[in-house]
Formats: C-alpha cells, sequence, structure tokens
C-alpha cells in the first residue's frame, strides 16, 4: 500500500456459487459482504474502501488452487478470505505459504493444522464436538450410528466421537461413509440401515447437497427426531433453509452461533443483513465467522495502516472482537479463535432453541488428541428455563 | 479404511512426551518449539547439545550442524538412547552420514514447517518402540536358544552315561527341576558342570 494513494485495498474471496457445497458457502459469501459494507459505512481503511476480488471455486479443490494462483499472482492480491471444506482449503495453503499471503478460514474443521499463514475462525473440535458428545449422550443414550461425508473431517470427528464413545462404554453401532455426490438412493438405504440398527441417535459429518438428502431419507423411512435425533456440527440455519422445516424440525447441532443467540450485536447484525439481502435470509455459524473475521481484518489492517501480510500477523494474533455470538479473539499461539460454544434444536420456525451454552469462551485447542467429557473448560452451563 | 475401535495409545499419550529439542535459537529453533508447544509436548530447548540428557527424556530432535559433527555425546547411540529426529539444512554426503549415524527414523528440513512436525514424533517414536521389542524379543530368543542348547548337551551326557533314552533323560532333567522348583536350564548346568569335574562322561 502506498502512503499517499486514496485507492481502494483489494481482498480476495474464494466461496463457491456452483457445486456440492455452494449453499453454504455462498452464505459465507454474503457474511462477507455484509461486513465489508459496515467497514466502508464506517470510513473503510483510514479512508480507503475494502474491495473484494471474488471468484467462484465450483466446490473444487483444483478450483480453488488454480483461484488462489490467480488473485496472487494475477490479481496481486495476498489476502484470501474463503474455503469450506478442508479438501479446498489444504488447495489453497501451499500457495499462501510460497507468497507469504493469508487465508482466513470461516469453517469449522477437524484440527490438526496451523499454519502461520492462516487465521481459523470456525470452530476446533474441543469447541463443538466434545460438547455435542456429552449432550447426545446425557440425553439420548450411546449406541451411536455414524453416517458422513467421505473426505478427511468426516474420518476424524468419527475417530473424536469413536474416543468420547468407548470411553464412556459407549457403542458405534455403524459407521458409514457416502461420496459427497451420492444419490438418493443411497441416502434411502443408509436410512434403513439406521431404522434397522436403532440407535440412540445418529451423529452426521454429511456436508453440503446430502445434508438434505438424509433428512428426507431419514423421514421417508419415518425415523422420529423426537427420539432418535441426527446430531451435527455442520447442520446450520441455511441447510434447514434448503431442505425444508417439515424435515429438519427436532435434529440437533453443536455450533457457537445460531441466528436465535439473544444479544443485541447479533440482533442489530441479522437486522443490517435482513434489510441488505432480503428478509428472507438467514444467518448462522459459518456466515457469522465469515463476518467476524473479515472485521477482524479490517481492524488489523486499520491498526497498521497497510495490507502487508507481515504486518498483519504482528497484530491479528491476540486481536479481539465483539461477534454475534459474544466476544472472540484470536489465539496467539495456534491461530484459531476464542469462541462460545452451544447447542441447539431446530423449531418449527426453522431457526434453533438453544439448548445449553458455555457460560464464557474457550480456547481452541486444535492439536488435542484426547478429549474428555470431564474437561471443565467444554463443560457448557445449563440455560435456565426462564431465559428466552 | 478399516474402522478404528478408538485412538492409538501413542497418539493419545503425545502430551506425556518429554521431548528434548538440541537447536540454535534461530527461526527454526522458535518454530520448531513453538509447534511442539502447540501440539502440547512437554518440551524443552537447549544449544549447544548437553553432555547428559535430562531424565526421563522419550524424544531428541536435534539440529545438524557441521560444527557438532565432531562432538560426542555419550548418551547418543546407546541402546536405551531415545530416539533422535534429525533437523537437517544440508544434503550433502557429511551431513547425510551424520543422519545415518542417528539411526534416526524420522527427519525434519529446515526452514522448519509446522506441518510434518506431529508425523514425524510419531513415526519416531512408534518405530523406536518397535525396535526396542524387537531387541527385547531377540534377547528373549537368544536365551532361551542358549537354554535350549545346555539342555540338549546335559540330555546327551544323561543318556551316555546312564543308558536313558532321549526322552527318559528330558523326563529326568525336568522331573529334577520341578522339585527343585529351578529351571530345566539351571538342572542342564548342574548336570553339564559335573559331567565336567567328575569325569562321568566316560569316553568306554
Amino acid at each position: 500500500m502506498s502512503k499517499t494513494s486514496n485507492e481502494p485495498i483489494r481482498v480476495g474471496m474464494l466461496f463457491s456459487q456452483t457445486g456440492v457445497t455452494s449453499n453454504i458457502e455462498n452464505s459465507e459469501r454474503l457474511g462477507t459482504l455484509l461486513a465489508v459494507d459496515e467497514v466502508n459505512a464506517a470510513g473503510g481503511i483510514n479512508g480507503r474502501e475494502l474491495q473484494l476480488v471474488s471468484y467462484d471455486p465450483q466446490s473444487r479443490p483444483s478450483t480453488y488452487s488454480a483461484l488462489a494462483s490467480e488473485l496472487i499472482l494475477e490479481d496481486r492480491v495476498k489476502i484470501i478470505l474463503g474455503c469450506y471444506m478442508s479438501s479446498t482449503r489444504k488447495a489453497v495453503i501451499p500457495l499462501v505459504e510460497r507468497w507469504n499471503g493469508l487465508l482466513l478460514y470461516p469453517t469449522l474443521y477437524e484440527g490438526f493444522e496451523f499454519s502461520k499463514n492462516v487465521i481459523y475462525t470456525g470452530a476446533a473440535p474441543n469447541q463443538n464436538s466434545v460438547q455435542l458428545a456429552q449432550f447426545m449422550m446425557r440425553e439420548y443414550g450411546s449406541r451411536v450410528f455414524m453416517v458422513g461425508s467421505e473426505y478427511v473431517y468426516p474420518y476424524e470427528s468419527n475417530r473424536i466421537m469413536t474416543d468420547l464413545l468407548v470411553e464412556h462404554g459407549g457403542e458405534r453401532v455403524a459407521e458409514i461413509y457416502l461420496p459427497l455426490d451420492a444419490s438418493w438412493e443411497s441416502y434411502i438405504t443408509v436410512a434403513k440401515k439406521i431404522k434397522a440398527a436403532n440407535p440412540d441417535f445418529v451423529f452426521s459429518t454429511v456436508v453440503g447437497d446430502g445434508t438434505a438428502l438424509l433428512h428426507r431419507a431419514y423421514a421417508q423411512v419415518k425415523l422420529d427426531p423426537s427420539t432418535t435425533p441426527i446430531a451435527s456440527l455442520t447442520t446450520c440455519e441455511a441447510e434447514v433453509r434448503q431442505m425444508g422445516v417439515d424435515i429438519a424440525e427436532g435434529h440437533i447441532t453443536s455450533a457457537p452461533y445460531f441466528q436465535s443467540v439473544d444479544n443485541d450485536t447479533n440482533r442489530r447484525c441479522v437486522q443490517n443483513f435482513k434489510a441488505r439481502f432480503g428478509d428472507d435470509q438467514v444467518t448462522n455459524m459459518c456466515w457469522e465467522a465469515a463476518y467476524f473475521q473479515t472485521h477482524l481484518l479490517a481492524n488489523a489492517m486499520r491498526q497498521t495502516n497497510t495490507d502487508n501480510v507481515s504486518a498483519l500477523l504482528e497484530v491479528l494474533p491476540g486481536l479481539e472482537f465483539p461477534a454475534p455470538q459474544g466476544r472472540v479473539k484470536i489465539d496467539e499461539h495456534n491461530h484459531h479463535t476464542y469462541l462460545t460454544p452451544r447447542i441447539g434444536r431446530v423449531n418449527s420456525k426453522g431457526q434453533f432453541d438453544i439448548l445449553e451454552e458455555a457460560d464464557r469462551w474457550v480456547r481452541p485447542d486444535p492439536y488435542l488428541v484426547s478429549h474428555t467429557l470431564q474437561d471443565w473448560s467444554a463443560k457448557p452451563q445449563l440455560k435456565s428455563p426462564e431465559e428466552p | 479404511m478399516t474402522p478404528r475401535e478408538g485412538t492409538s495409545r501413542l497418539l493419545r499419550e503425545i502430551r506425556s512426551l518429554q521431548v528434548v529439542v538440541f537447536h540454535p535459537e534461530d527461526h527454526d529453533g522458535q518454530e520448531l518449539l513453538a509447534q511442539l508447544q502447540r501440539i502440547g509436548c512437554q518440551a524443552k530447548a537447549f544449544w549447544p547439545p548437553l553432555e547428559k540428557l535430562p531424565p526421563d527424556t522419550d524424544l531428541v530432535f536435534f539440529s545438524i550442524q557441521p560444527e557438532i559433527l565432531s562432538i560426542d555425546l555419550p548418551w547418543l547411540s546407546r541402546a536405551d538412547s531415545p530416539p533422535v529426529v534429525p533437523v537437517v539444512a544440508y544434503e550433502n554426503p557429511v551431513i547425510v552420514e551424520a543422519v545415518l549415524k542417528l539411526n534416526a527414523f524420522a527427519v525434519i528440513t529446515s526452514p522448519v514447517k509446522s506441518f510434518g512436525v506431529l508425523t514425524s514424533i510419531l513415526v519416531a517414536v512408534n518405530q523406536a518402540e518397535r525396535a526396542r521389542d524387537r531387541e527385547n524379543y531377540i534377547g528373549r530368543l537368544e536365551r532361551r536358544l542358549a537354554a535350549l542348547r545346555k539342555v540338549n548337551k546335559a540330555k546327551a551326557i544323561l543318556m551316555n552315561t546312564r543308558g536313558l533314552s532321549e526322552e527318559e533323560a528330558y523326563k529326568a532333567i525336568r522331573d529334577q527341576a520341578m522339585s527343585k522348583r529351578v529351571t530345566a536350564e539351571e538342572i542342564a548346568d548342574a548336570v553339564i558342570r559335573a559331567n565336567e569335574l567328575l569325569g562321568l562322561d566316560s569316553k568306554a
């Protein structure tokens, strides 16, 4: 950034608008757009406009890699907001590392990663999996049927869940993986297997369009969420809207944010978002991370008065922000984010009733191998009934 | 991929590993130590390398610098030495020779990146455990083989001097061992010694 110019500061954005995970990635894109609007309405980066250079990576790792190269080498943009699936993040990381760029990644993932050129603003397993396992085993039992999409996140998430089960005398009834583009028939087959196995609950790590198919198949074979719910770390308001409330109601998700989080910041944000993008829009955990990470970036740019990555990496670790979920902070040592775990259940309006929430943020620990339910830092507080 | 039954002990215990880093306090050294701390190992860093390892060291990361090639470290390459992961900045024959001497199972390269450190730790510790198990197993086999040789020799003596069949000779040794509550090897030893002392095994 030359010191005298008033020209815009450009930042890259890679969220898929086509392909299997475009529904949720589009939501991350809209969260980013809202934050950029707010940044510019508040005077931009010390008077300079924040501009996005956006491409459609089509939910495909190879396209992600090609477009990240294009952003860095052709557009001369070193900062990228983007990625949903771990496979797409892994495709971008070598490029930001080689050119000393910066990727801000707003999606929960399976942990076991640190790059000095990445800031991770979604939940690590110690901020969502442990809480989910604890809640589900207590409320529903410990015979679990696991179904996931075939890529790295479901395998690792199921490892963590299996450990927590084994430790508490639970049982993994089955562990099934489906291709990301699996057919309706394969989901019906899985749903029938679930029905036959009669587990206490289903742990789903299915992502993308498959989520709706799984829920539809679940309803089709008449599995009842009130006795045997699907528990997930990814199924959020965006998927609920995509699949329809009728088949989503009663299922359970662990996330640091739901649209129903009750505080002024969130209410204002949701209001702004609907005013800008339409009343039918919903927010969700990925939208929120995309939103607050853009504000964190803008604040770091204002503070350093530059878009130089080395300078930004001096101030981003440790930076805090009053996000819609509550206060968040980027950890100084592992570049992941302090977040507030919550458990929600889909209600008849397609929103989540928040059943539990932690009474304070939880430090991210992406390299934690052995999670334990006794860990006090991971224990959510039961919401008292008089709270709305 | 086959379904798992819980995470392996090695992975579960990674946060209790006592790791010693012998590396100068430069960018690589800092990056390595920071990553070990993210992983959650108990890590300590020193430079130059210590003459004596801290007690209970499970794993050593060792920067292979040209100037340390001539240093003699007594704790290295002993049977009970912890595994060593060399950190290498050069790939010339002198450095590679030094790495080979360390009997390393994993190597990390300069510039040190966070990615790969976890796998190096696990490969090194796992292979070292297996090597130790193999050594122990070989030791047990060798001792059993030696015992077998003695019993065979004692059997031959009894067969020669007492006119016993092989089966009777074996039974005699075993019965003695049982009644005196010692091993067959010890009885065999006694037979062999007595024979040498008294020359019972006459050529007659």
